[in-house]
């Protein structure tokens, strides 16, 4: 390898500065109180009241049935989270893997049905989506949390950029080997998109994680609530008579990162080069 | 263009190494083999009467049921005038698509747009390049820098936007105390030009560690034989970039720039509507965000219905351009 | 374990036949933070009072989610009993025929008395029909008054002004005394639907909406509103008023901060004010102009109204009724308003909190019941215009040209007047 540069170095520095810095001013903003965040704005000084602020988030039984507290909270975005990564790659692999690695007939019509979903998000046909759930009787459960949040093609359409990157020999090797396409996929495709896989997996925990709108439209139990609505909920505060608790909002935002930072650094060592045996 | 491999006589036979043979000719998108495979990337492919059935069956059945399902219904909206509880609906063809085309306000909104999807998909682009490389060079440090690139990524969306809006308060923001320093007094919410600027850096931030991801997953994915061979063949850091790893990440690149130009014109929208702070007024606006102020909240369907419709129609039309004209620039294997 | 195991069985179905009696109602409301807690309060101390309904409240985010939540769900059958609908929104609700049963029947029809004399004035016409009768239950009420910053009062010699004609005569002193004389938050509400009140000049045609939807037509060309913006743009020029965009809060900083004499906010603001204003502070009613023949006025309410969805079981109607009866008794009434900074919407929840001293102890609170209190006249009760969130867009987008010197107060508001009535009559034909 050659040699680095401190002019690397530099770079780097500056990109998490800039990358971290309103994280850390998040982090200490969330120590002060509300009203002195609303005159003061973000603070890059302790404001000394990280314990009790921390305390409320977490232990505080919130809304009318007492079931909104952050662990709550915490666990229904974990289940979001969780269920969303996991579907998308399972369903974007093997779709992936149809397109690429089959010959068949409306191969590129199928792929062209898929790759439509990038066109109309969510946010756009919600509405209709809403109208869809209650008929199929959806609402108020997990399922009909996650799955429609999988109808879009990202996945997909990165998988099968990546396949078709790897190299065909391969593929005439296994078959020499007298592979099949699932032990071909198994054995050898699969290992060999660990750092794909992790990248979807960390980009898809992180989307799934961060819902609001369709939870909000979804959901009419408070046992659903999950981190993201409860940030949100506590900056709606209406023209009039208070201001937000921007602090609690800081220390769920903070809380918030946690567990995708632990996705992060579980799968870091799939991203570590060298790991790979067989090298493209 | 060439295939790195091919400047690469030290890779030749190299363990473990595989070179593609050069490829020319552009994969075509519509027509090209009449055997009908999807692109034809592969030299080899298995055959088999149901197995790639089988494999797309589960995401096609949740495109068809909670994609199409829907969005024929939004299209069909478009065509009526209803009141929104479902009481009453007007067929009223074309209207609403010539009410909107008509309306100078729309038009001007497009423009930002387009303004604003361009600056969005270079800048978040190019910076999580820069750093991807960067990351990827460095031995000493490689995976402090990655985590913390990384779990930035992880901020949800609301609080993206509220640390965005008071960095740039009027009164009290940071970047505006520092940018007075210059002599710029940036007032967001109130000039058009300050509160686009304000919205370009906070889309583009939110954006660069989606990028360094994918960027720095393909470079690891780079084989440490080409890596080595590279190194012997171009002294200079900045050719081998160019014609070796360039190339090599094309089709992530080509992939990232698809969906940055979606992110650009649809996932935006959170962060627009945290700095016009809820009312757009006179600031800049995107398409998807006028396309929610007036379905959401003005509950006017076939108006919004048909504004969606015609999202869809240049988000269409820009990915096929970019399939037929990028994509075959992009070469796999 | 065993033991344990039955007794908790027995306590769940025990549980479930004592609630088994009672019918459920859900309310559907876009409120979040303290005032989202207040509605659970209020909703525990209903279930509390009685035994034969539970009460569920439901937040569905922002006003315009809980409002479009409302609408979907609807449409699929699923709706709620109670959505709360705010001020903008409630053309969209009240001229949907059989979305929702009109207060005032469901009330009655309960078997308790329904009195609209009760409330007070600028309270009783804005969620009702042309007739008077009340579709929505006004819930959570403001007016827009205007906050004093009480030392720069002091500092310039002058008074707190009744008329635009005074503050123009103190905005001088004021601005010699290094301050900013006039900020407000909300020039749609502030300065255009209620200053329609406020000086009682007709603000659109067909009794500015009530009686008809079809051509319906704005009258924002009216000759005295463009007086009042051009009094406004001229202000700005001189250094009498400041303005910082559409977003309400950048306005109100600089009144906490000390540096404005007068800020225009919402009734409820105070709470938040005694927090973090920097200095003293009082309010009077918004100014209204001398020189126009009968203004004075009262201003009519902001906020949300609750409505009743059709499709509903008796029994279940029969206990939003209750619930509706609930919310207006006066020790509600009082415990809300003094909660949230509301303003009470009945004369007795009123004269309850006047016995109380509460007024005493917080002046302030009691500004913006008085303005809606002030006598009415034939156009101070309000609109009812479709589509009109995104009328109050069109109208933010030109104030902000106006200000940024884009356009002149006429062009504004002929553009205004235009596309609102384009819209107008797209509304018109939605009921078609």
């Amino acid at each position: 390898m050659y040699r680095t540069k401190i002019f690397d170095h530099v770079i780097l520095m500056f990109g998490v500065f800039i990358m971290v810095a309103p994280v850390v001013v998040a982090f200490m903003t969330s120590t002060h109180e509300a009203a002195d965040i609303h005159r003061n704005g973000l603070s890059l000084t302790w404001g000394g009241h990280f314990v009790e602020t921390y305390q409320t988030v977490l232990t505080r039984e919130g809304g009318f049935t007492g079931k909104i507290t952050g662990f709550n909270m915490m666990l229904n975005s974990m289940i979001l989270g969780l269920g969303f990564a996991v579907g998308k790659i399972v369903l974007s692999m093997l779709a992936a893997y149809a397109l690429v690695y089959f010959r068949f007939p409306l191969a590129t019509f199928f792929f062209w049905v898929i790759f439509t979903t990038l066109l109309l998000p969510l946010e756009v046909r919600i509405l209709p989506s809403y109208e869809v759930m209650n008929t199929l009787k959806l609402t108020n459960t997990y399922t009909g949390l996650i799955v429609p949040l999988l109808a879009s093609a990202t996945g997909t359409f990165y998988f099968r950029q990546f396949f078709k990157s790897v190299p065909d020999e391969l593929l005439e090797a296994a078959r020499i080997d007298g592979a099949g396409p699932f032990k071909f996929f198994i054995d050898v495709l699969v290992p060999l998109s660990r750092t794909m896989m992790a990248a979807i997996f960390i980009i898809m925990f992180v989307y799934g994680w961060n819902q609001y709108l369709w939870p909000t439209l979804m959901t009419t139990d408070e046992g659903f609530f999950t981190l993201v609505r409860g940030i949100k909920q506590i900056l709606l505060v209406w023209v009039g008579s208070n201001i937000p608790d921007y602090n609690e909002a800081f220390a769920l935002a903070i809380l918030a990162m946690l567990p995708p930072v632990m996705i992060v650094v579980i799968f870091q060592r799939w991203f570590i080069k060298g790991l790979t045996e067989s090298d493209k | 263009m060439s295939t790195a491999t091919d400047l690469l006589p030290a890779a030749r036979g190299g363990t473990g190494t595989k070179t593609g043979g050069r490829r020319f000719g552009a994969f075509r998108l519509f027509g090209g083999q009449s055997s009908g495979g999807e692109s034809a990337a592969k030299r080899v492919q298995f055959s088999s009467p149901f197995l790639p059935y089988l494999f797309l069956a589960p995401q096609l059945a949740i495109i068809f049921i909670f994609f199409y399902w829907p969005s024929v219904q939004a299209i069909q909206s478009s065509f009526y005038l209803e009141d929104p509880f479902g009481f009453g609906s007007t067929f009223v063809g074309m209207t609403n698509y010539t009410d909107v085309l008509k309306s100078g306000e729309y038009l001007g909104i497009a423009r930002f747009t387009a303004v604003f999807t361009a600056l969005v998909t270079f800048f978040a682009l190019s910076i999580g390049l820069l750093l991807a490389v960067k990351a990827d060079g460095v031995i000493r440090g490689n995976a402090a820098y990655r985590t913390l690139l990384i779990w930035v990524y992880a901020i949800a969306p609301p609080v993206a936007g509220l640390i965005g809006m008071m960095f740039f308060d009027q009164h009290i923001g940071p970047i505006v105390e520092l940018a007075r320093w210059f002599g710029w007094d940036i007032k967001v919410g109130l000039n058009y030009f300050d509160t686009a600027f304000s919205m370009v850096v906070v889309s583009v931030w939110k954006q660069i560690p989606y990028n360094f991801i994918f960027f720095l997953s393909g470079l690891q994915g780079i084989p440490v034989s080409v890596r080595e061979a590279a190194a012997i063949d171009c002294r200079s850091g900045f050719r081998r970039f160019w014609t070796v790893i360039l190339p090599l990440l094309a089709p992530t690149a080509f992939f990232l720039l698809i969906i940055n130009v979606t992110y650009a014109l649809f996932d935006t929208f959170g962060v627009i509507d945290v700095m016009v702070k809820d009312k757009a007024a006179n600031n800049p606006i995107t398409l998807v965000y006028k396309v929610y102020m007036d379905g959401f909240r003005g509950n006017d369907l076939g108006g919004s219905s048909a504004q969606s419709v015609i999202l869809m129609l240049i988000v269409f039309v820009l990915t096929i351009f970019q399939f037929r004209f990028i994509e075959r620039r992009v070469h796999y294997n | 374990m065993f033991k344990k195991f039955s007794l908790a069985a027995l306590t769940i179905a025990f549980s479930a036949t004592s609630s088994f009696a009672a019918t459920n109602i859900t309310w559907w409301h876009g409120m979040a933070g303290r005032n989202g807690e207040v509605i659970n309060e209020v909703s525990k101390k209903f279930n509390e009072a009685q035994s034969a309904c539970a009460l569920t409240p439901v937040s569905k985010g922002t006003y315009e989610e809980a409002l479009a939540s409302g609408i979907a769900a609807f449409r699929s059958g699923e709706q709620p009993n109670i959505l709360q609908v705010f001020d903008a929104g409630a053309a969209t609700i009240i001229n949907a025929k059989g979305a929702v049963i009109p207060a005032e029947d469901l009330i009655i029809k309960a078997g308790h008395n329904f009195d609209r004399n009760a409330f007070i004035d600028g309270v009783r016409y804005f969620y009702a029909d042309s007739e008077g009768k009340f579709v929505g239950m006004p819930f959570n009420s403001s007016a827009p008054i205007m906050y004093i910053n009480d030392e720069a009062l002091k500092k310039a010699g002058v008074e707190a002004p009744k008329t635009w004609e005074e503050f123009e005569a103190a905005a001088p002193k004021l601005k010699e005394a290094g301050y900013i004389p006039l900020v407000q938050s909300q020039l749609t509400w502030q300065f255009t639907e209620n200053f329609f009140s406020r000086n009682n000049i007709q603000f659109a045609t067909n009794n500015n909406g009530y009686d008809a939807v079809v051509d319906t037509q704005l009258k924002v060309t009216d000759p005295n509103l463009i007086m009042m913006f051009d009094k406004l743009k001229a202000w700005k020029d001189e250094g009498y008023f400041a303005f910082y965009g559409a977003g309400w809060n950048d306005n109100q900083k600089v009144f906490e901060e000390g540096k404005a004499a007068f800020w225009i906010g919402s009734s409820g603001s105070f709470g938040g004010l005694q927090k973090t204003a920097q200095m003293p502070f009082s309010a009077t009613f918004l100014p209204y102009w001398g020189s126009i023949k009968g203004a004075g006025t009262n201003s009519f309410i902001g906020g949300a109204a609750l409505f009743a969805m059709s499709g509903k079981s008796d029994e279940e109607n029969k206990c939003v009724a209750d619930f509706f009866q609930f919310l207006t008794s006066p020790e509600i009434q009082y415990f809300y308003h003094k909660a949230t900074g509301y303003v009470a919407i009945t004369k007795a929840a009123y004269e309850l909190a006047q016995k109380d001293g509460y007024y005493k102890e917080k002046p302030v609170a009691e500004v913006g019941i008085k303005q809606l209190m002030l006598p009415a006249g034939d156009w101070s009760k309000g609109y009812r215009l479709g589509f009109y969130p995104q009328i109050r867009e069109i109208m933010e987008r030109e104030y902000g040209r106006i200000f940024s010197g884009e356009t002149t107060v006429k062009d504004a508001f002929d553009t205004i007047e235009k596309e609102g009535n384009e819209l107008l009559a797209r509304f018109a034909k939605t009921a078609g």
